[in-house]
């Protein structure tokens, strides 16, 4: 496809018609799937020509095609961004006013994308030249969309006058701006400008605009065309409201203010819902808060819902949605915009709004009932939303207080009612998805969320008064209602799913996370019905055992349960939790501890679980299921109430609780008794994988986290027990082998309770010893060839492997002798195993796996000798795995067996990644007494001689694999930047095929791989700059180039990497943040190859024929290293000189190099 | 390590004979083997349920046959046993491909295997022929299970 021709002179009238025609062809021909690639291609090529505007203009004018028309608009947006650089400043500012005056004239077009992309191409020209363009040539532009919006030219050019504002704010905020090839500091500063001098400015022109027309629509009955305009004016104010303001802290100290400033807005608060603050500052006060404008927007929404009975009206018109939207909007207005010293102004502000929506959500029934009856909900949404919005601005007390003065209650009570109306829909008709009632949930639970999430770590969170926690009583209750009753009508549903359990955990975890907020701001009530709750389920099920279905009752325990888990601890998520301040505070008055409610409680929860330790009762009551829920409130009750670190506890109350489950009292025995739990968890629930998981991961791994536990449970007989039967009996070797890894850990890590080393030593031996000495025999029976393949052969041996894999990575200081024994013991089993399973990925990965964790565990502890025979070891492993696969070809018919092969290779090499890696770390952490020269080791060859043996078995299909290709890359580029003296000991082949591998990484469509690329090339560089500096050879023959055997010559890597790396800089696509990076790289690599730099720029002025542009690029290039003193050097200072020189020419130059 | 694993080994008198032996549904894993319908799977899929919610734990196992590629899938609860099949994998040099579409192989210990036809299928068949036209070095692998073999991989170790 010829491009189309240069403006060179002025072209003729047929030219332009051609082109238009051609355009035309091309956008029809797209459009009826004719030849779409060609079609394309004429497009494309008509944005990438030089200076198109004129033909474009001519397309635009006179097209009558529409979409020829947009591609027009879009090929001057492409092009001037492109060439702006060399416009002058008269073609900007004309293709700006033709852009504005186009969208202007046809303001009644019907083609509403044309106009829309029109306009958004004024904008962002507009925004390119931002920074450019003086004042008066801004207000030139401005005056005449002042004069559009204010309506004086008709309501269709103030609709478009409203749709360019709203296209530039939106061009201006970072979220939403177009790239534009700059650095992100010229986005920055427009923002920042836009912001300062015009976005109020902005609003009120939106204001005024709706204010001139908001009379002749309330007058109206019917729908007329000023709607269309107002709605453009309310969606630009919710625009610009949305803004994210930054220039708002001249207001000083805010934390004197009651309300809270964005504290809300906690990273770990549980959120679904949208709610975003807005914080103009307090030059907007005169505009938003204090000139009566809510009161106008109120009137104007209360205005409309008396017309929603009209033609042209309705709850969902985009004028009403519009309304309501900035409503929501002003509700979260916060920060300095209200000063400090006058909290009444807010309190005024949110109860004006109060009672503005009040009649969208009270009465709640009446409300529910409508909606079920057909009214459209999201008026009632967007009620839900300001009380969010409210919420999450304002304190509790002043929450509630706000409807006092207007309603008998307060707003918590109405919160509390709203939420019960729709809790009681959702009992009701439970099956239907995506109801509005799920929506109108999330979000109230939001509110009451935002109400009581403690605001700082001690939880002091202010408590509500009798009123609210009244409130919040009735509605926890009704909650707890709802969900067992869903509970009981869901018993019998055949659990389809089968990630059921862990999905319906994480899925119901944030929503009852919410409910337990609830639940706690009325602890007092709380706790006590849920104890009832249990109580009649545990009569019920002793009762009703062997004479009545349980099922029902089972899954109501299984919920409550649920519930009651999240209630009284919170998620530790590898932290010890603290109790909850509403659990820790309340009950002051009880001092005896079987009085207590929350022990109470505790205790008929632990005495109930115990009975699944009486077979018949297990056989009859505790189901799989039941016994995962038990397993995993164990789980989270342990971490925080079992035993707990003995502090100064001042509170009587606290000391109770806390001292009842500790270590003198009846810690012990419930630890005890949890263990015993456990154990029958693993052995009697033959086949439960989702039980045995939880037990492994979730209740064990908690229970020896904490050392002060390990000391007590190291000393228990039931503990003794589960470890005797994970070493001896054959039960435990039934589990899936990943819990068995898991149990292997758990095991090993409870010897940091043992008080003396040589015991924990000895603790591990006794624990692992057998299964090493099984694998060391297993292996050296001569016929082990033979019956290696034997299904139950391989299933031990995996479980072995497996379970080794556990102990390793429960390597402490304490046992790390024991498991290098046990590793050691191993060593020549694993090679054996090894080659007698070559075929069988499956063991192979598991083998893998097993020696990265032990040396990751090992390897900063050893001594120089101990790690010269570990790194043989390694070695060995690498080469005999590489001899097995290298050059292999699976075989298959089926394409899903031939993929998941690939998907084994990418598994094991990169767990070879990983022990290269972990090798690696010896040079980092070292704990060894000597170094390990002395035996000759050097950490680096060894890496790099690994790396040489697995590189060749990563093909190119594999580094498809984002993990393996990040691994791979991450490795790369660590070894060349800490070692690059190693590199120029390489030979020729390793070296080739690091350069092979940079090359590759170079031009790979991740960023983070490029920049590990140019960064491995910058410490390349530098380092053969610094020593070929100080006379030394540095990469000697590598960076010089050597001719190759068959007599090529092959080129030198550092000017091999400079021309593509210019290459990449200059024609390519590329993030704009690896500029960076690539100057660092690119520096050091001109430096080095200084000759071939003048080569390359002297080529690329050559090839330039304009001679304008021909002189633009030979300053360009002078600039780069002639300006800011840039020096020879490579410090610091140098560094970012050239990163900002690079900056510049990039921009001066790639806007015509890359044009066709 | 277990008294009965040891008693297993040590009675590997027969080991070879046996097609398959069982293993309880819950230790089969993916990537491992299984046997359905009377067919030597490769398990690519395990997903556990429950029979109703208060019930056992039951696998779902989706396999592919490892000799002709085809899906399989089957139910079995977790504390059951399901039939694990003795899959064998033996590397043979291969010597020659006759025109009657058999294979020559020599094993580790110098015998001679003639009887193992090439893979009909034209895809495999190029694979095996053209690396073998090459004149390269070729060790194929032989996988056998519940009395079928088949060529499962070829692996190039240099020219002759």
């Amino acid at each position: 496809m010829q491009g189309f021709p240069d403006r060179g002179g002025t072209p003729d009238l047929a030219q332009l018609q051609s082109t238009m025609h051609a355009i035309e062809l091309a956008c029809t021909s797209i459009q009826m799937h004719m030849n779409p690639a060609a079609a394309e291609a004429t497009i494309l090529s008509l944005s990438q020509s030089r200076q198109p505007y004129q033909a474009c203009k001519f397309i635009l004018e006179n097209s009558q095609v529409a979409n020829a028309r947009f591609q027009a608009a879009s090929a001057i947006r492409d092009a001037a961004i492109r060439e702006w650089g060399y416009l002058t400043s008269d073609d900007k500012i004309n293709l700006i006013s033709f852009c504005l005056g186009f969208v202007m004239q046809h303001a009644n077009s019907p083609e509403g994308y044309v106009q829309a992309k029109v306009s958004s191409v004024a904008a962002q020209l507009l925004k390119r030249g931002w920074l450019d363009f003086t004042t008066a040539e801004k207000e030139a532009f401005f005056n005449q969309v002042n004069q559009a919006v204010s309506g004086i030219h008709g309501v269709d050019v103030q609709y478009t006058g409203i749709n360019f504002l709203e296209s530039l704010v939106s061009e201006f905020s970072l979220s939403t701006s177009s790239a534009m090839g700059l650095p992100r500091e010229f986005h920055e500063e427009c923002r920042k400008s836009l912001e300062m001098n015009y976005l109020k400015t902005f609003y009120c022109w939106a204001r005024d605009a709706a204010l001139s027309v908001t009379n002749r629509i309330t007058e109206s009955d019917s729908a007329i065309p000023e709607v269309k305009a107002c709605t453009a004016a309310l969606r630009l104010m919710v625009q610009i409201l949305n803004w994210d303001f930054v220039c708002n802290s001249s207001g000083g100290a805010t934390s004197t203010s009651i309300f809270q400033v964005g504290g809300r807005q906690a990273s770990d608060s549980p959120k679904r819902s949208e709610c975003n603050l807005v914080q103009p500052g307090p030059a907007w006060r005169d505009i938003l808060v204090t000139s009566g404008h809510i009161g106008w927007l109120l009137n104007l929404y209360s205005a409309l819902r008396q017309k929603f009975s009209c033609e042209g009206y309705w709850l969902d018109c985009p004028i009403a949605v519009s309304a309501r939207k900035l409503i929501v909007q002003f509700c979260s207005l916060t920060g300095t915009i209200f000063p400090s010293d006058n909290a009444q102004m807010h309190e005024h502000h949110l109860l004006q709004l109060l009672s503005g929506i009040i009649q969208w959500i009270d009465p709640p029934d009446a409300v529910s009932k409508a909606i079920e009856s057909g009214k459209s909900e999201s008026e009632m949404l967007d009620g839900c939303r300001t009380l969010l919005s409210i919420a999450t601005v304002a304190t509790p007390s002043i929450f509630d207080q706000l409807l006092k003065s207007i309603r008998p209650f307060g707003t918590l009570t109405l919160l509390s009612t709203l939420m019960g109306e729709v809790v009681k829909i959702l009992m009701t008709n439970n099956s239907e998805e995506e109801a509005w009632s799920w929506e109108a949930r999330d979000i109230l639970l939001d509110a009451w969320t935002a109400l009581l999430v403690p605001l700082d770590r001690n939880g002091g969170n202010e408590l509500l008064l009798p009123e609210g926690k009244n409130a919040a009583a009735n509605l926890f209750a009704l909650i707890v209602e709802a969900e067992l009753k869903a509970a009981a009508a869901s018993a019998f549903k055949d659990d389809a799913d089968s990630d059921y359990l862990q999905a319906s955990i994480s899925a119901m975890d944030e929503r009852l996370s919410s409910y337990a907020l609830i639940g706690r701001a009325a602890i007092d009530a709380t706790i006590p019905l849920l104890s009832r709750l249990f109580s009649e389920r545990f009569t019920r099920l002793n009762q009703g055992r062997g004479i009545v279905d349980l099922t029902e009752t089972l899954e109501e325990l299984y919920s409550l349960l649920l519930i009651t888990g999240h209630v009284i601890a919170d998620e530790g998520e590898g932290e010890t939790p603290l109790v909850p301040n509403a659990v820790q505070t309340h009950f002051s008055y009880v001092v005896e501890a079987d009085k207590h409610p929350v022990i109470i409680l505790f205790s008929s929860i632990i005495r109930f679980s115990e009975q699944s330790l009486d077979p018949e009762m297990r056989q009859s009551v505790f189901s799989p299921r039941l016994m995962e829920s038990i397993i995993w409130f164990l789980a989270r009750w342990s971490c925080t109430y079992l035993m707990p670190p003995e502090e100064n506890r001042d509170m009587n109350s606290r000391k109770v609780l806390l001292g009842f489950f500790g270590q003198h009292n009846q810690g012990k025995p419930v630890l005890d008794i949890i263990v015993r739990i456990s154990l029958t968890a693993l052995v009697s629930y033959p086949g439960e994988k989702d039980l045995q998981a939880l037990t492994c991961f979730q209740l064990l791994h908690t229970l020896v986290r904490q050392k002060h536990i390990c000391l007590h449970i190291v000393a228990l007989d039931s503990w003794h027990d589960l470890a005797n039967a994970f070493a001896n009996e054959k039960s435990l070797l039934l589990l899936n082998t990943a819990h068995q890894r898991s149990l292997a850990q758990t095991l090993v890590r409870s010897a940091s309770g043992i008080r003396n080393s040589e015991s924990a030593n000895q603790y591990v031996r006794d624990l692992m010893g057998h299964m090493a000495r099984y694998l060391v025999e297993l292996s050296s029976k001569s016929d082990f060839k033979v019956v290696a393949q034997r299904p139950d052969i391989i299933l031990s041996v995996s479980c072995l492997l497996e379970r080794l894999r556990g102990a390793s990575s429960a390597s402490e200081p304490r046992t790390q002798k024991a498991i290098y024994e046990l590793g050691f013991s191993v060593m020549n089993p694993v090679l054996v195993l090894l080659e007698v399973y070559k075929h069988e990925s499956a063991v192979i990965y598991l083998l893998l796996k097993f020696v990265v964790a032990w040396v990751d565990g090992q390897i900063s502890y050893l001594e120089a000798q101990e790690t010269a025979v570990v790194v043989n070891f390694c070695m060995s492993l690498l080469q005999l795995y590489s001899s097995h696969n290298i050059g292999k070809i699976s075989l298959s018919l089926s394409s899903s067996l031939l993929s998941e092969a690939k998907t084994e290779k990418y598994k094991d090499l990169r767990a070879l990644l990983q022990l290269l890696s972990n090798l690696c770390s010896k040079d980092l952490v070292d704990f060894s007494s000597e170094s390990i020269d002395t035996q000759g080791t050097n950490i680096s060859q060894v890496v790099y001689f690994g790396l040489h043996i697995v590189t060749p078995l990563i093909s190119l299909d594999l580094l498809k694999y984002p993990k393996l290709c990040y691994d791979y890359f991450s490795l790369l580029s660590h070894m060349l930047e800490v070692y690059p003296e190693t590199v120029a000991q390489l030979d020729s082949e390793s070296f080739c095929r690091v350069v092979a591998s940079l090359d590759f990484g170079l031009h790979h469509q991740d960023t983070e791989i490029i920049d590990m690329c140019l960064r491995s090339l910058r410490a390349l560089a530098s380092y053969h700059y610094g020593e070929t500096r100080a006379g030394k050879a540095g990469l000697g023959s590598h960076a010089t180039g050597v001719t190759d055997p068959s007599g090529n010559l092959q080129e030198g890597i550092f000017s091999r990497f400079l021309h593509s790396l210019l290459q990449l800089l200059l024609f390519e696509d590329y993030s704009p943040d690896l500029v960076s990076s690539a100057a660092d790289a690119l520096l050091p690599l001109m430096l080095c190859e200084q000759g071939v730099y003048q080569r390359l720029a002297n080529e690329l002025i050559e090839r330039q024929s304009i001679p304008a542009l021909k002189s633009r690029l030979v300053n360009a290039l002078q600039s780069l290293t002639g300006t800011n003193q840039l020096s020879t050097t490579l410090d610091r200072k140098n560094y970012q000189i050239f990163r900002k020189n690079l900056n510049k020419f990039l921009i001066d130059v790639r806007g015509f190099l890359r044009t066709m | 390590m277990s008294d009965s694993e040891e008693h297993h080994f040590e009675s590997k008198a027969d080991a070879g004979a046996s097609k398959t032996y069982p293993q309880q549904a819950g230790t089969v894993r993916k990537n491992g083997y299984i046997v359905i319908k009377g067919r030597a799977c490769k398990v690519v899929e395990v997903s556990t349920s429950k029979t109703g919610k208060h019930g056992h734990a039951k696998c779902h196992f989706v396999g592919i046959d490892i000799f002709n590629g085809k899906k399989y899938d089957d139910i079995v609860p977790s504390s059951h046993n399901c039939d694990i099949p003795h899959v064998n994998r033996t590397d043979y040099q291969l010597i020659d491909i006759s025109e009657d579409g058999f294979v020559s192989l020599l094993s580790e210990n110098g015998n001679t295997k003639d009887d193992l036809r090439l893979p009909t299928d034209d895809n495999l068949l190029t694979q095996i022929k053209d690396g073998f036209a090459e004149g390269k070095d070729l060790v194929v692998t032989v996988m056998s299970a519940m009395g079928e073999e088949q060529i499962c991989a070829l692996k190039d170790i240099g020219p002759k």
